[in-house]
């Protein structure tokens, strides 16, 4: 931090010099100085991430007295795993599979419905389509957590809190995919291709199967890339939606290990239970590594779907 | 088509909004009248102004921290070309991977100086233990930097990839008048980013306005009761499951919704971001 600001400061005072003088310094130590900001930054940026896989290859001991990028063991990987297999004689396996199958859910659910809304968003002649739409826009600005206290409220009213689909149905409604749905239907596929397939015959899911679809798959790609990096760390909503340990989440089961382990938990200093620092690292592991392969893949998709809202084809 | 998520808008969008309006209107047993008395209740509470004060100073060093961090760096990263450029983005958008639980988590240890891959720098700065950084009035810095941490790197790749759609011929034609690497940057490329910095500013406000997940999980298992009713989410909360006063919960938490709802309002209206999304009257 103080880094960046340093350099920018450097910069701007040299700015103020004039022109000629400026270029020659720029051209040295500008450039220069540009490089340490960036590459400051990118250290800084993976040193937490290199820390936390490396943290469950050390003994708790290890990780005190070795260097913290140090690596211990393969072997420390699997004992770290069996300590958490302990916690409540493997809850943590439940967890990671309700949020593989809540999140797979989710995002087959969120996604149909964002893509097939937002063609006939696009396409069709909707009443109240500027409503709708205006209505789907303010929905993706405002953060899901402030839903999260109304939704509580509603799923305790229709009765189905403390089930994993007040988590699914919730998370399932997508505003942000509806609006990048339709804003590539009306502006990436030409009209004509849509009019032509009605022409033929098509009707209106006709034309959307056969033409809009296999031509979206940049979009469904994007649709995915954004649902699931939301849904799989999401914390709030489903902290509050249900309360029985076989069916939280991961991140939510994480928050439990936090406060029932002493990992973390200086106050919790003379557990029985064998799941300390390493232990507590893997399970942050399990959540973030997921998320890291997919951003590290798709960062792509991250740029162009951010901001759709106002790019032209 | 339309349908399935129509349902869902009016299900999830709509009606909890309309429900939480009703409940917060419902009497409780320090409001046997109910009424709009809950929001007086909410606002009059000794937890209200302190959380108030905290979110308004946290959102106060946070957002204009990432407009400034996002936009030089988005600049510098955008002088570099290539393969370079590829690499460092790279890297930049692996703190996006740790967000909620596993920030906590993460920071907890890069803060504490016996884990810490940072424990010279903060034994330099003569913090030798973790309660030492974890203290009352160092937790807005500490909350800004968790989120601006998870957020800043991405943000980056988004305004680089923003950048990089400026056209190479605008800045040829600047660089043939003479403009050098930093007028080009400052006078050309930022108003060129503007919109989406300001976008970007407007969605980082609202999250923040919001903010829990940090405050909470450290106060309930980290450093229990630090962090206690710290934020506004945290006092609804806390208004609904430790006093159990739903209406009081719901008042609070519709006030909040109603300055994202402004704020996204002005996003739509008042900003060319959506201009392409034909929302507005033409």
């Amino acid at each position: 931090m103080t880094n960046t600001i340093d350099s920018r400061t450097v910069q701007e005072n040299s700015g103020r010099d004039n022109a000629r003088r400026k270029d020659r310094i720029l051209g040295l130590s500008g450039r220069g100085l540009v490089w340490l900001t960036l590459i400051l930054f990118a250290i800084a940026s993976v040193v937490p991430m290199i820390w936390l896989v490396l943290a469950p290859s050390k003994s708790a001991a290890d990780l005190i007295t070795l260097s913290p990028f140090a690596f211990g063991s393969f072997e420390q990987y699997g004992i770290a795993w069996q300590n958490l297999m302990v916690f409540q004689e493997g809850r943590l396996l439940t967890w990671v599979w309700n949020s593989v199958w809540y999140t797979a859910l989710i995002v087959l659910i969120s996604c149909v419905t964002a893509i097939m809304a937002g063609y006939a968003l696009a396409t069709a002649p909707i009443p109240f389509r500027r409503a709708l739409l205006l209505t789907t826009l303010v929905a993706m600005i405002v953060p899901p957590v402030a839903l999260v206290i109304p939704l509580f409220i509603e799923v305790t009213t229709i009765g189905i809190y403390n089930t994993p689909w007040a988590i699914i149905l919730t998370s399932s409604f997508y505003p942000f995919g509806t609006f990048l749905a339709y804003i590539y239907f009306s502006t990436s596929i030409p009209k004509e291709l849509y009019e032509a397939a009605r022409i033929d015959g098509a009707g209106e899911f006709g034309t959307f199967m056969r033409v809009a679809l296999p031509l979206s798959k940049g979009l469904i790609g994007m649709l995915a890339f954004f649902s699931f990096t939301a849904n799989w760390v999401n914390y709030f909503l489903p902290y509050v939606l249900v309360n029985s340990g076989e069916i939280l989440t991961l991140p939510v089961g994480l928050g439990v290990l936090f406060s029932s382990t002493p990992g973390i938990n200086p106050m919790l200093g003379a557990s029985i239970l064998p799941i300390r620092q390493p232990e507590i690292a893997l399970a942050g592991l399990l959540i973030a590594v997921p998320i890291l392969i997919v951003f590290l893949a798709s960062s792509r998709l991250l740029v162009r779907g951010v901001l759709a809202g106002s790019v032209k084809s | 088509m339309f349908l399935p998520y129509f349902i869902l808008l009016i299900a999830f969008g709509i009606i909890p909004v309309i429900l939480a309006f009703f409940t917060s209107m419902r009497p409780s047993m320090i409001n046997p009248d109910g009424g709009l008395l809950n929001y007086l209740i909410v606002i009059q509470d000794f937890r209200f102004l302190p959380a108030v004060i905290n979110v308004t100073t946290f959102l106060v060093i946070y957002v204009p921290l990432m407009l400034i961090v996002v936009a030089i760096m988005s600049l510098l990263l955008d002088t570099l070309k290539g393969r370079w450029a590829i690499g460092l983005r790279t890297a930049y958008i692996v703190p996006a991977s740790i967000s909620g639980a596993v920030a906590i988590l993460v920071w907890y240890f890069m803060l504490e100086p016996t884990y810490s891959p940072y424990r010279e720098a903060l034994q330099a700065l003569g913090i030798t233990e973790g309660t030492q950084v974890w203290s009352q009035e160092n937790l807005v810095g500490i909350f800004v930097l968790m989120t601006f941490f998870t957020g800043a790197g991405m943000w980056i790749v988004v305004q680089y990839g923003s950048l990089q759609s400026i056209p190479d011929e605008l800045l040829e034609a600047a660089r043939i008048d003479g403009a050098n690497q930093i007028q080009i940057g400052l006078q050309i490329k930022l108003p060129l980013i503007r919109k989406y910095l300001i976008y970007m500013a407007i969605l980082v406000f609202a999250a923040g306005l919001q903010i829990f997940v940090e405050p909470f999980l450290i106060s309930a298992s980290v450093y229990p009761g630090i962090a206690d009713n710290w934020s506004l989410n945290q006092l609804a909360y806390a208004f609904a499951f430790e006093a159990a006063n739903l209406g009081a919960a719901a008042a609070l938490s519709l006030m909040l919704l109603v300055v994202c709802i402004i704020v996204a309002l002005i996003a739509i209206y008042k900003t060319d971001f959506f201009d392409e999304a034909g929302v507005k009257k033409k």
